[in-house]
């Protein structure tokens, strides 16, 4: 059994659960080689236990998952073959050096990876970090780290479970680009993560997940096409008139934010006429700015539980009202 | 610190070809590369030096100490001839520390090999290399046998040299009989040899127990405490086979060696109750460990 | 899995421990192999204490010992299983006529090992110490016999 479909993964009604709880369920999950593929979904969606069951670490209750078009059974020690990554933050042994933690992991792979090493650390950023012990390291040098630790073994297919955590933008930019340059070379690349904007502007596809089921698999652009209107945050001299004049404008609907001014959802085109038309009218622009993109929109849509305090709020109207929320929500720092 | 694009190593060509079964090749040495990346580890840890010192100096120590007093140790065998023949003093400390400091030292890295990847959070960091979880497992596992093995090798050496430095003079055996010198050495090996079984029975329940709590405290904790456990139930009018299958009493099989007839009875029931306890914790732990959750995927 | 593991090797061990104290099946701690051992260690050791004491060296066969122990020091009581067993051993030194008895404390562990005390006659096992050639102090080998049986 060889790669007769082509696709790198292919897991086909997985379901996985502890005890009362389902973390996955009959999921269908299928990334073609060569892309970037987003699994994206909120925390509890199930994305870790998806991407450990890729990993061998978690074994599904039911369906078949093959990676290269492999089953575990039948691919037997070679499972992992070409597969790298981490799941939740990489850990490594903390009174070892980054060095020598990757001669460990070279060790256990064999082969040449122990030549590498010197090199996936330069790439990663770790060349002066490397001799000292890794109980030192923040959580962006461990991610690093992790990531040094994947290239040792030269992967066709990269899974990262949420790398960006504590990484500084930059570090977030030049990871990137890293992986878009893996993604020409013909890597395959799956990359979790909470955050539809980091999603947007690296991955090619994207599997949303849901409380263990998928939402939404498809091609970004095909995305973007179901995408709704986006969200804007308006906030005006005159409230009330503000909300009338959207109900009498095409395309466009409004409604009050819990934190004052409007929330409204339009179109670009129409967003234009609108505000046109609230300055004629003689209500003041006090300040107007794109919140949520369209694929953010819909992702709370997909995703939303209306009611849950600092999730999305479903308006009677049917429209998701997203949180206020920080732009980058800090993680809490694993304790070694 | 930039993550430079574009000159990440270049890869490997698609792996095609047969499903490989338990009987590849690779899988066999798989084992190997992970014992030896164990021992290795091993050999770094404080805990391992210091049994190595222990088993090294403990024998001349205590041969110093019994030099520098007239006093015999009571209330175990060979005890009275310490200061008459130098045979005497590997058997007291068998017969003594044999019970108790054995199965310690044994639990004391048999008991943490496993769980430490736990305490670490590295079971996900080792488990998605190129080695399988049976490889990780026997590799493990060998390791901390291998360990056993060669600190009770180390202590047959040394206390063997510390007895023989002490006086090769014949000594009295448990049946009366006078045993000669070459004789006294065959049977010194011999019975410290006969306790190598229970002592890798205590390795595999350790280990067995560091698997299924995830923690090196109880992993070490539950077979000392199982140790005096059996001590304390030794002493309980037990019928003779309620005896024999305290993982305790192989320990003491030897005393037949060095009986007049010798009598081997207690040793091959000590192989049968060692091999029971080591195949049930070692299968025990095995399968719990091959389809366990590792991480906090939920 | 913890659980039931947990509650299945609770049970085993419960199971185990409840059979193996209801002491169906003997201790092996038993009257003849105790006698049978002692005798024939103190047979050795009254050669080797001979020959210590620069004596001539008696055969130990030709000393016919014969030992008869009793827990405690009555029939009265099961005669099986560890504690302290009162010894007396019968041997010819100087003829069938003239037996000797020496008697022990014995102190019989669970795993047939004893500690067998020399209680008298005093020339026999009441010193620990004999007198070797040279007026050199040697431990008495017949004061405390240090044996073991096979219970199995």
């Amino acid at each position: 059994m060889t790669e007769a479909t082509g696709h790198v993964v292919e897991a086909r009604g997985v379901s996985k659960w502890f005890g009362e709880t389902t973390a996955l369920d009959a999921v269908d999950f299928t990334v073609t080689p060569g892309v970037v593929h987003g699994l994206l979904g909120p925390n509890g969606a199930g994305k870790t236990t998806l991407l450990s069951a890729l990993f061998g670490l978690v074994l599904p209750d039911e369906g078949t998952l093959r990676l290269f078009g492999r089953t575990r059974a039948e691919a037997g020690p070679g499972w992992l073959d070409g597969v790298a990554g981490f799941v939740e933050t990489p850990r490594f042994y903390p009174y070892l050096s980054g060095r020598r933690n990757l001669a460990v992991l070279a060790g256990l792979d064999g082969g040449d990876a122990a030549a590498l090493i010197d090199q996936a650390l330069e790439r990663a950023g770790l060349a002066d970090a490397r001799g000292r012990r890794v109980k030192g390291y923040s959580l962006g040098m461990r991610q690093r780290l992790g990531l040094a630790a994947a290239m040792l073994r030269r992967p066709r297919l990269l899974i990262l479970d949420e790398p960006t955590n504590g990484m500084d933008p930059a570090g977030i930019r030049d990871l990137r680009t890293a992986l878009r340059q893996l993604a020409r070379d013909g890597v395959t690349v799956i990359l979790s993560s909470h955050n539809m904007t980091q999603v947007e502007e690296i991955c090619d596809a994207v599997t949303v997940l849901h409380r263990g089921k998928i939402a939404f698999a498809g091609r970004l652009d095909a995305m973007r096409a179901d995408a709704p209107d986006p969200v804007w945050r308006l906030r005006t001299g005159d409230d009330g008139a503000a909300l009338e004049q959207a109900r009498r404008s095409a395309g466009v609907k409004a409604e009050r934010h819990d934190d004052g001014g409007l929330v409204v959802f339009a179109a670009q085109d129409p967003m234009d006429e609108y505000v046109l038309t609230l300055a004629r009218d003689g209500v003041a622009i006090r300040g107007l700015e794109l919140d949520v993109t369209p694929l953010e929109s819909l992702f709370f849509q997909l995703t939303g539980e209306a009611g849950q305090p600092g999730e999305t709020r479903q308006t009677p109207a049917g429209l998701f009202i997203p949180p206020a929320r920080p732009d980058n929500v800090p993680v809490t720092e694993e304790v070694p | 610190m930039t993550l430079a694009a574009g000159q990440w190593p270049a890869y490997a060509e698609p792996a095609a070809g047969p499903a490989a079964g338990p009987s590849d090749p690779r899988q066999r040495s798989g084992t190997l590369v992970v014992w030896r990346l164990e021992l290795a580890k091993l050999r770094g840890q404080w805990r391992v030096r210091a049994i190595a010192l222990m088993c090294l100096v403990g024998p001349f120590v205590i041969v110093a100490g019994l030099n520098v007093q007239s006093a015999t140790p009571g209330d175990t065998a060979f005890g009275q001839w310490v200061h008459t023949s130098g045979f005497a003093i590997p058997m007291v400390i068998l017969g003594f520390g044999g019970q108790w400091l054995l199965p310690v030292g044994t639990a004391v890295v048999a008991g943490d090999i496993f769980s430490s990847e736990d305490h670490f959070g590295t079971w996900k960091t080792i488990l998605t290399r190129s080695r399988s979880r049976g490889e990780l497992f026997a590799g493990k596992f060998l390791a901390a046998c291998t360990f056993a093995t060669a600190a009770m090798v180390l202590l047959i050496i040394t206390g063997l040299l510390a007895g023989l430095l002490a006086g090769t003079q014949p000594v009295v055996g448990l049946g009366g009989q006078l045993v000669t010198a070459s004789h006294a050495t065959e049977l010194v090996v011999v019975s410290w040899l006969s306790v190598m079984p229970p002592v890798l029975g205590f390795t595999a329940l350790a280990i067995f127990t560091s698997v299924a709590s995830r923690n090196s405290a109880v992993g070490i904790g539950v077979p000392v405490v199982l140790t005096l456990a059996f001590q304390v139930v030794t002493l309980i009018a037990l019928p003779a086979w309620g005896q024999q299958v305290l993982l305790s009493t192989p320990f003491t099989a030897w005393h037949g060696f060095w009986e007049q007839p010798a009598y081997v009875g207690p040793f091959l029931y000590g192989l049968l109750t060692s091999a029971v306890w080591f195949t049930l914790c070692s299968a025990a732990a095995w399968l719990v460990f091959r389809r366990r959750t590792i991480g906090g995927a939920s | 899995m913890s659980r039931r593991l947990a509650a299945g090797t609770a049970a085993a061990v419960i199971t185990l421990l409840t059979l193996t104290a209801s002491g169906c099946g003997s201790t092996g701690l038993t009257a003849p192999r105790l006698q049978t051992s002692l005798s024939s260690t103190f047979a050795n050791l009254y050669v080797l204490q001979q020959t210590e004491q620069g004596n001539p060296k008696p055969s130990a066969a030709s000393l016919k010992s014969q030992a008869s122990c009793q827990k405690g020091g009555t029939p009265d009581i099961p005669q099986d299983g560890s504690g302290v067993w009162l010894c007396q051993i019968t041997y010819l030194v100087a003829g069938p006529g003239y037996p000797v008895i020496a008697k022990y404390n014995v102190d019989v562990q669970t795993d047939g090992c004893y500690a067998a005390d020399g209680d008298g006659p005093a020339s026999v096992n009441g010193s620990p110490t004999i007198t070797g050639p040279h007026y050199a102090q040697l431990i008495n080998p017949l004061s405390l016999i240090d044996g073991c049986f096979d219970t199995t």
